[in-house]
């Protein structure tokens, strides 16, 4: 273990494709914990097919907020609701909120939308409030493949840390420079842009 | 960098990628951030009280925690303890709230005001359905002896409560789903094991004793080879850890996956490789492998040292009368294709896979080690032949060695913990009855009236369910035993948690034989009663609905199927909502009201004054816990003596708090108790170990067979198939052959292998060929995970797809769901929401998408889809290349719903298909009168 004080943290999940079962664990696990109304999600699995049979290949890609150090969400923010904390995580101060939308409209992941109970912008915060008591986010607890795993990449011996140095992760979209904190193992990104059966 | 709108971004799929040269697994980086987790727990759970409890919302069973918060069910997260799901959850098991909390359950008792089928009804009093019940069971044991009432108990779990009570109200017929679930499949297990289902040994972590002496969990896999062949198990959940199991073998071990299914599962989109078989050709596979195996076997040839000589010679029994029996086929020449049988041509041509393929496949399963080779509820399950494909799989397992071996294939049914006990009340069944029977006064024990056992089907170890409807119409005509010539009507049918109706074969004859009447106007089956949480189609017909409390509000034990013995409670969670109440409550209702109507074979000592609470009777299911062998390496009580059975909780056998019977090979501990599991976060778990079959023998120096296990009758791997002698001796007394027997020309059950073709399927039995050019496709049928019969009315399921058969393709409607309420702390309330169309999943049609182009067809055509014997259903077809092309496939129970239980699903019922429509409800499998679900060829024609 590293001495000393300990340095902050910068919280990251690493997503590995490889034990994605395609069982949307995740997608309702997160409606469970987040309270998040019907028809919308903060967290979900993206399903594609490719090829021709029999050389056809079905994928998941599972996608939230990505947490970016470089957030456009941030950055359009007229009221500065929106904002990332020091160990990484992208939240929205619901107090300031005045649910304008253009934190929807400039993320390039579509990860956000207005919560139409409160009007007010929405979205992943890493369950925020079970990592600040020391949990794993709920969707990281229930995934039945052990595919999603989350921690500190300041703790050179914590799991995403070793999983983000050890393997060629990927990010989403990597070209805009948004830097973020979810890492994939062995995704289809194609999965992004198709649809299943498409 | 600044950005503000999206329109600025570059917008494009790249990625950045980060070089790296090893590969880890995620396992061992785990523990740190639980460790912190546990430490700071606080906050967060601040205001809830956490439950160990365990799943129902599927078969799998997970152990769960369930958060409540101010009495109610909050929150759901699967149970670390629990290794079985080790600490997952899956969509459905975290939806459980809107399943209790779910507006359409049912609530109080009703009893029938319009006719069955009607679904009129009005609100009842329990006293008032009890009594009603009572009177009628009374009535019927009068006039037509206990033997006329059935007792179904649909689910599985829970259900010991109430065959206690009609074992106790003297009739044999106490059944459950699995006799309508996949027999076929299990039955070369169960024959040739005593077990019953084959597992690859992927369940991670084990608890295994360590050389040092201590217990250890051990997550490393061992397995190289898995062949799941019409098995999905990342959908069919039942053995939940092959979700993590099978990939993670992959990731951590190189272990090669191999599906072999007609569709592209998602257990299949993950493997390594996928041959998309033609349906109902699985034994035509499994034969083509064991021969290839046979005639390229070489112990001198390191790359085909396919068959363990020495397991076979000292482990099993017969083998050298089921190879002959095997070999005799050889050169008999296949009437479908003038090939002779089992060889790699005449399987291409059966399989529709290229001869290579299958050589291929049969040379990776003799030369890989530890392999399993795995078969499913979608191949030999599900169709009339599939006891040949089960028998076949089982004897590929043992003769290449891998039965109960490190990384191999565990059966898990002869692994996995008791439960029930005397609970279950089958010591009532023993008792001596008197019947008369053409004039003469015949004595026998209450099992001796069984309708199947000792009717039509004497093998049919699960019950024939299927069949029920010819006996509600026909009656029973019992040919074997004491009882032989006795005929008896079916006057009452009780239903719990079932859904039969739907699901127990084509749902046409079972409403006939429900709505059928007697001369005098009466309803044939005079009693039907529903016992159930939801309101699902069987429902509309019956007499009397009670309204069980669900799975969070009733205590019990799960039922599973690990690697070794373990148990989780299902803990009482928050109190029966609505009037509902538990099982335990139900029964003992009922027995003291046919106790004080005077029903003599009812105790009070043997219900109400026994089973106080739901913990009586939990305690006393317990007491037969793990009632296993202490057998296998590393012996998991070293301390205690080999080849015993044990009984009692893990930590008195550790420290040797025990009594042993040497008289009866038996160890005895403290005994597990509800109070126990509590204090161990719901989970008891008993240790690991491998090579069951045999031990050490100090004398030789050698491993001998251990004389108790498998529990077969010579308790070794049986080829010769004494599971049958029983069955024979019957029809040696009586002279008389079973009706299926009859049917594929058998004069008696086999002593070994054995071959007959399926039905309904024109490329492998000439008898159907005929039919191949008017109806082109094979239909096959597979669970949906999230909408199983009696979860579609949960709204977070309808909020996600699944594999082509479970897709947003609704059409607008609204409905009054559960959502949560943000404004009211995110408690589930009932609101009206509108469902645009394509937001909500509904079942579908899976087709190939050059089929549905020939046909003229696009995803969400409505299409009618119908069969020789003149059956039909509608859908809207979802194409696709991830299916052989010439199949259609389509979910379990998940269209045309005419219940309005079922909710939204209720709503899209007249364009969705229900694929039991299809079913022949004549083709009854021989052995064990099994519905064959997946043989049908059909037409499909745009609407």
């Amino acid at each position: 273990m590293a001495e000393g004080k300990p340095k902050g943290k910068r919280y990251a999940m690493v997503i590995d494709l490889r034990r994605c079962v395609g069982c949307m664990s995740c997608q309702v696990t997160c409606k469970m914990e987040n309270n998040v109304p019907f028809d919308f999600f903060r967290s979900k699995v993206l399903i594609t097919e490719r090829g021709t049979y029999p050389d056809v290949k079905r994928r998941f890609l599972p996608v939230l907020c990505n947490h970016c150090e470089e957030s456009p969400c941030v950055q359009v923010c007229p009221v500065g609701a929106s904002y990332r904390r020091e160990d990484g995580v992208v939240l929205v101060d619901q107090d300031k909120c005045i649910g304008c939308g253009y934190c929807v409209e400039a993320c390039p992941y579509d990860a956000r939308y207005v919560n139409p109970f409160t009007g007010l912008a929405d979205k992943c915060t890493f369950c925020q409030p079970r990592i600040d008591s020391g949990l794993e986010p709920a969707c990281v607890h229930n995934c039945m493949g052990q595919a999603r795993i989350f921690g500190d990449l300041n703790d050179p011996n914590s799991a995403v840390a070793k999983l983000v140095s050890s393997n060629s992760v990927q990010t989403l979209k990597g070209n805009l420079g948004t830097e973020p904190h979810v890492f994939y193992i062995s995704a289809d990104l194609v999965t992004l842009d198709r649809k299943e059966g498409k | 960098m600044r950005l503000s709108r999206r329109s600025f971004l570059k917008w494009s799929g790249a990625l950045t990628a980060t070089a790296s040269l090893a590969t880890l697994g995620g396992q061992e980086f785990l523990s740190l951030q639980r460790a912190k987790a546990a430490a700071a727990q606080k906050a967060v759970t601040e205001g809830y009280e956490i439950k160990y409890t365990a799943d129902v919302m599927c078969p799998a069973e997970c152990g769960l925690e369930m958060w409540v918060k101010d009495g109610r069910l909050a929150k759901i997260y699967g149970n670390k303890a629990a290794p079985l799901n080790y600490g997952g959850a899956c969509a459905k098991g975290v939806a459980g709230t809107q399943l209790v909390y779910s507006p359409e359950r049912l609530k109080y008792p009703l009893i029938r005001e319009g006719a069955r089928g009607e679904g009129k009804f009005r609100k009842a009093s329990w006293d008032e359905a009890i009594d009603y019940i009572a009177k009628k069971l009374l009535d019927i044991k009068k006039k037509y002896g206990p033997e006329a009432v059935i007792m179904d108990s649909g689910d599985v779990t829970d259900r010991d409560q109430y065959w206690r009570l009609f074992f106790a109200y003297g009739t044999p017929h106490c059944t459950e789903h699995g006799s309508i679930c996949d027999t076929p499949r299990r039955h070369g297990p169960k024959l040739m094991l005593g077990g019953k289902r084959i597992e690859p040994d992927v369940m991670r972590p084990v608890l295994v004793r360590q050389p040092d002496g201590s217990l250890k969990q051990d997550f490393s896999y061992k397995t190289r080879l898995i062949i799941y062949v019409g098995w999905n198990p990342f959908v069919a959940t039942r053995i939940i850890y092959e979700n993590r199991g099978t990939l993670g073998a992959k990731v951590e071990n190189g272990c090669k996956v191999v599906v072999v299914d007609p569709a592209q599962s998602n257990t299949a989109a993950q493997a390594d490789l996928w041959l998309p078989i033609r349906p109902g050709t699985d034994n035509d596979l499994f034969a083509a492998m064991l021969r290839y195996i046979l005639e390229n076997d070489n112990p001198r040839d390191p790359n085909r040292r396919y068959i363990d000589w020495d397991f076979v010679k000292k482990h099993s029994e017969g083998w050298d009368e089921f190879r002959n029996a095997f070999v005799s086929w050889w050169s008999k020449v296949d009437p479908i294709n003038g090939l002779n049988y089992f060889t790699l041509d005449w399987a291409a041509n059966r399989t529709g896979l290229p001869k290579e393929q299958i050589a291929e496949l049969a040379h990776l399963f003799g030369s890989t080690k530890p392999a399993a080779l795995v078969w499913g509820m979608q191949s030999p399950g599900h169709h009339y032949n599939g006891y040949v494909g089960s028998i076949l799989g089982t004897a590929l397992n043992a003769i290449t060695g891998n039965l109960d071996i490190p990384g191999g294939a565990i059966d898990t049914e002869i692994v996995k913990s008791n439960k029930g006990g005397s609970a279950t009340g089958k010591q009532f069944n023993k008792r001596k009855v008197k019947r008369v029977i053409d004039g003469k006064e015949v004595e026998g024990e209450q099992e001796n009236l069984h309708l199947d056992l000792f009717g039509d089907w004497p093998a049919a170890w699960d019950d024939a369910v299927a069949d029920y409807p010819r006996r509600f119409l026909e009656g029973v005509t019992l040919r074997y035993g004491p009882f032989r010539g006795h005929r008896y009507p079916i006057k009452g049918y009780i239903l719990r948690t079932g859904n039969t109706l739907i699901t127990g074969s084509n749902p046409e004859v079972w409403k006939k034989a429900l709505t059928a009447k007697e001369a005098d106007g009466s309803y044939k089956v005079d009693l039907f009663v529903v016992v159930d949480t939801l309101y699902l189609e069987s429902a509309l017909y019956a007499d009397v609905i009670l309204p069980e409390a669900s799975y969070a509000e009733r205590m019990s034990l799960s039922d599973i199927y690990p690697s070794h013995p373990m148990l989780f409670l299902r803990d009482q969670v928050i109190k029966p909502l609505h009037e509902s109440k538990t099982p335990t409550e139900i029964m003992n209702l009922l027995a003291k009201r046919l106790y004080d109507l005077g029903d003599p074979d009812i105790k009070p000592g043997d219900f109400w004054e026994k089973y106080r609470t739901q913990e009586d009777f939990v305690d006393e299911m317990l007491k037969a816990a793990p009632g296993r062998p202490n057998v296998g390496q590393p012996l998991p009580y070293p301390n205690l003596p080999e080849a015993y059975v044990l009984y009692g909780t893990p930590d008195s056998l550790e420290a040797g708090r025990v009594t042993i019977d040497d008289k009866k090979k038996e160890v005895r501990g403290e005994p597990v108790t509800v109070a126990w599991l509590r204090k161990h976060q719901g989970v008891v778990v008993w240790p690991m170990s491998w090579y069951r079959y045999r031990k050490f023998d100090e004398k030789t120096g050698e491993f001998v067979p251990n004389g108790v296990w498998p529990p077969t009758k010579t308790k070794k791997v049986e080829f010769h198939f004494y599971g049958y002698d029983g069955y024979n001796k019957k029809i040696d007394e009586a002279k008389e052959v079973p009706p299926g027997l009859q049917k594929v020309g058998f004069d008696r059950y086999p002593s070994t292998f054995y071959w007959f073709e399926t039905n309904w399927n024109p490329y492998t039995n000439p008898k159907f060929k005929e039919y191949a050019k008017e109806y082109p496709f094979q239909l096959i049928v597979g669970r949906v995970h999230h909408a199983m019969t009696a979860t579609q009315m949960v709204p977070w399921l309808g909020q996600v797809a699944s594999e082509g058969l479970w897709m947003p393709l609704n059409r607008e409607f609204e409905h009054e769901i559960v959502d949560p309420d943000p404004k009211a702390g995110g408690e589930l309330k009932a609101v009206r929401k509108r469902f645009r169309p394509g937001t909500w999943s509904v079942g579908t049609i899976l087709m190939n998408i050059q089929d549905g182009q020939k046909l003229g067809l696009k995803t969400g055509d409505l299409v009618e889809v119908s069969n020789p014997p003149g059956h039909k259903t509608r859908g809207q077809v979802f194409l696709s290349q991830a299916i052989r092309p010439g199949v259609i496939k389509m979910g379990f129970a998940t269209g045309g719903r005419f219940s309005p239980g079922l909710g939204a699903t209720y709503k899209q019922k007249d364009y969705t298909p229900n694929h039991s429509e299809l079913v022949d409800p004549t083709s009854l499998s021989p052995v064990m009168g099994f519905p064959s679900y997946a043989d049908m060829v059909v037409k499909v024609t745009k609407v």
